[in-house]
């Protein structure tokens, strides 16, 4: 990536703007770097294959797509259509999950 | 619009991405390759400038945004969220050539101006072999796509193409000549052919006598009878059971030697077909298979899948010792039983800590299938114990069941599902060295003519130390289309969306036999595990049929489709459609 690429300066989050990451900032770097994020990740796609919730978004996206046409759909369309109900209909029983496992990694990186 | 790959769709480029490939020269994405990075559980191909960058937007500075794009044209990354903020579509706005973009999470091309999803068959293509050549062995660096396999050379043999045969009309050769004439019988004579044309019943209809809980036996038997492939070959007098007879008796003069499950088979083919309708009683043949399975000889109640893998193989046994053909596994040329019910599986384990993944082919003759778990109930994966409460509210979130009606294409799709196995199940890495938790992935390699399901409709109980039935009702479709099954199917939803051709793909594109199936027999199970009753439907020109030993009767399809199946049988839809037409007016 070195080479021929037109690449602007990476911003220093810290030093350019003086501005305090913020909680939910901090969590997540430590998260992708302890590699907690993937293996989260990884936990949550198999929950919610496991209680049908991939199913039911496939199955919206496929009843959108049949109505309005296969070329006349974008993926952001797929997104604005299925993230509300998606975010909704995620089981109680799944978010608890993670959040313990969040709860424990958070705990053990003593932050 | 769209061009087809190996029979898949690939779309057409947008006119963002057209310009830009014009615009950057032969390889455009080549830049963008250095950055792809697999992880190796799961093996998900990610886009990091640096392994260890922390991707993040250059513009709100934000690394916890749901989607990320790296812009392909100058390497920023960028936040995408059209509703909210799209600092994504701002840049490409500003910068015309910056409209392509990389999702940096699941490696997949995106143009920010038409706000959605475009492919580029070489950046797939680099993709897919990162990810391959993370998950084999490889000592060179040459980062072969090669596969290992359990079968000896890189391609099954069976796959190889086929030599065409020119063609020749059939003319009967002097055995055939001799047997013509004395055993043959008239199939339609005056007196049979009004008796067809009274009952409309088709041809091959006969009810067997139960000879003493022997409708395990009577029941697979009806199925075979009507399977159109096995039914053509032992009616077309491909094994002769006098000639068969005469060439052992020749050979060995002893008894055991003139045992032949085929010879027995075309007794009954003979006897069912002859266009009598009396209910025959098939002793013969359940003499010949007591003699085959001495185990399971007994007036004892058994069961039918049993019965059929046990029927398989005596068939494939004898027919074994008298040709030398290739014994390659699955490629079904070693015996009649075999062509018709061999298939390929392809088993998939992936070592949880490295990612390598080894491939094993196994040759099958039917599939045994688990049914789902129960609703609401007990029996999922260990680590929802602790959730006991909010089981109920979980399990009866699967869109496809409706609260409680288990389906044959779910029980395939759990068949073919990435399965996590135990860490008391933990599979010998070969590149680890040790034992290590694995991810184990089954799919179909070959399909079979006549593929089986074999419904396991028996639960184990460790803690009572007993076995129970199941009866849980499963639906089962008259038309079953096979493809999303496939090895190459199952291979291309593991690397995400992209157009570039697998390694499973050429394979089955060779076979030319389509993968849509048609049910044609189901055998149910009524009863309990040690005390049942076994009764077959047949599918018939269309019309459903009940063999209850040596009761047949003609049944309203929803009767069938509201039985307990236990073994349902599909046979390719090419060797089907012609049963449709109307058998007595030809």
């Amino acid at each position: 990536m070195k080479h021929s690429v037109n690449r602007p300066p990476t911003p220093d989050a810290a030093e350019d703007q003086g501005k305090e990451p913020t909680l939910q900032e901090i969590i997540n770097v430590k998260l992708i770097e302890s590699g907690e994020k993937e293996r989260l990740m990884e936990l949550l796609r198999e929950r919610l294959i496991d209680c049908g919730w991939k199913d039911e978004m496939k199955a919206l996206c496929r009843a959108h797509v049949k109505k309005k046409g296969r070329n006349n759909v974008t993926v952001d369309d797929l997104v604005h259509l299925i993230t509300p109900k998606g975010r909704a209909s995620v089981p109680d029983s799944v978010k608890a999950e993670l959040l313990q496992r969040i709860r424990m990694f958070l705990m053990s990186a003593a932050l | 619009m769209s061009s087809k790959i190996n029979g898949h769709v690939s779309p057409q480029p947008c006119p963002h991405l057209l310009v830009f490939r014009s615009r950057n020269g032969p390889k455009p994405f080549r830049a963008l390759k250095d950055c792809i990075r697999v992880k190796p559980p799961g093996g998900r191909a990610a886009i990091r400038r640096e392994p260890t960058e922390v991707a993040r937007c250059g513009t709100c500075e934000e690394s916890s945004r749901s989607r990320l794009y790296a812009c392909v044209a100058c390497a920023a990354v960028f936040c995408h969220a059209p509703l909210l903020h799209s600092h994504a579509s701002d840049h490409s706005l500003s910068i015309p050539g910056h409209e392509i973009a990389v999702d940096v999470d699941r490696a997949e091309l995106f143009c920010c101006a038409c706000g959605d999803q475009v492919y580029d068959r070489d950046f797939d293509a680099a993709v897919v072999l990162a990810q391959t050549v993370n998950a084999t062995a490889t000592t060179s660096t040459s980062g072969s796509t090669a596969m290992q396999c359990s079968v000896a050379g890189s391609q099954p043999e069976n796959l190889r193409k086929r030599r065409r045969v020119d063609y020749r009309p059939w003319e009967p050769d002097s055995g055939e000549h001799i047997s013509r004439g004395n055993q043959s019988i008239p199939l339609l004579d005056a007196a049979n052919a009004s008796l067809v044309s009274s009952t409309q019943q088709p041809w091959g209809l006969r009810g067997l006598n139960n000879l003493g809980n022997t409708c395990f036996m009577n029941s697979i038997l009806q199925a075979l009878l009507h399977t159109p492939p096995l039914r053509n070959y032992f009616l077309g007098d491909r094994h002769n059971r006098y000639y068969c007879q005469q060439k052992n008796g020749a050979i060995n003069g002893t008894k055991n030697s003139r045992l032949c499950l085929a010879c027995d088979m075309d007794a009954l083919f003979s006897a069912v077909f002859s266009g009598d309708r009396t209910p025959y009683s098939p002793a013969k043949f359940l003499y010949s298979w007591w003699q085959h399975a001495a185990n399971l000889a007994s007036y004892e109640q058994q069961d039918a899948h049993e019965f059929f893998i046990s029927m398989l193989e005596g068939i494939h046994e004898k027919v074994e010792k008298d040709k030398r053909k290739s014994q390659s596994p699955g490629s079904g040329d070693c015996c009649i039983a075999h062509r018709v019910f061999s298939g390929i599986l392809r088993s998939d384990v992936m070592c949880m800590v490295c990612g390598f993944t080894s491939t094993t082919y196994d040759p099958c003759v039917d599939i045994s299938l688990d049914l789902e778990p129960n609703q609401g109930g007990s029996g999922k994966s260990s680590s929802a114990k602790s959730l006991n409460s909010f089981n109920v509210e979980a399990d009866c979130m699967r869109p496809n069941q409706n609260c409680g009606i288990s389906t044959l294409k779910g029980c395939l799709e759990r068949f073919t599902r990435a399965e996590k196995l135990g860490s008391d199940q933990k599979l010998f890495c070969q590149k680890c060295q040790v034992r290590q938790e694995s991810l184990k992935q089954m799919s179909i390699r070959k399909l079979p003519l006549v593929s089986c399901f074999h419904v396991k409709r028996f639960e184990h109980s460790s803690i009572r130390k007993m076995s129970r039935k199941v009866d849980r009702y499963l639906q089962f479709p008259f038309s079953l289309d096979m493809a999303p099954y496939l090895s190459s199917s199952i291979l291309r939803s593991r690397f995400g969306n992209r157009i570039f051709p697998f390694d499973g793909d050429e394979q089955d594109a060779s076979n030319d036999l389509s993968t849509e199936f048609e049910l044609f027999a189901v055998v149910t199970h009524s009863g309990r595990l040690d005390a049942g009753h076994y009764v077959t439907y047949l599918r018939l020109s269309n019309q459903w049929y009940k063999c209850d030993d040596a009761w047949i009767t003609q049944v309203n399809e929803s009767i069938v489709r509201a039985a307990q199946g236990y073994m349902m049988f599909y046979v390719q839809k090419v060797l089907y459609y012609k049963e449709s037409e109307n058998q007595g007016t030809s």
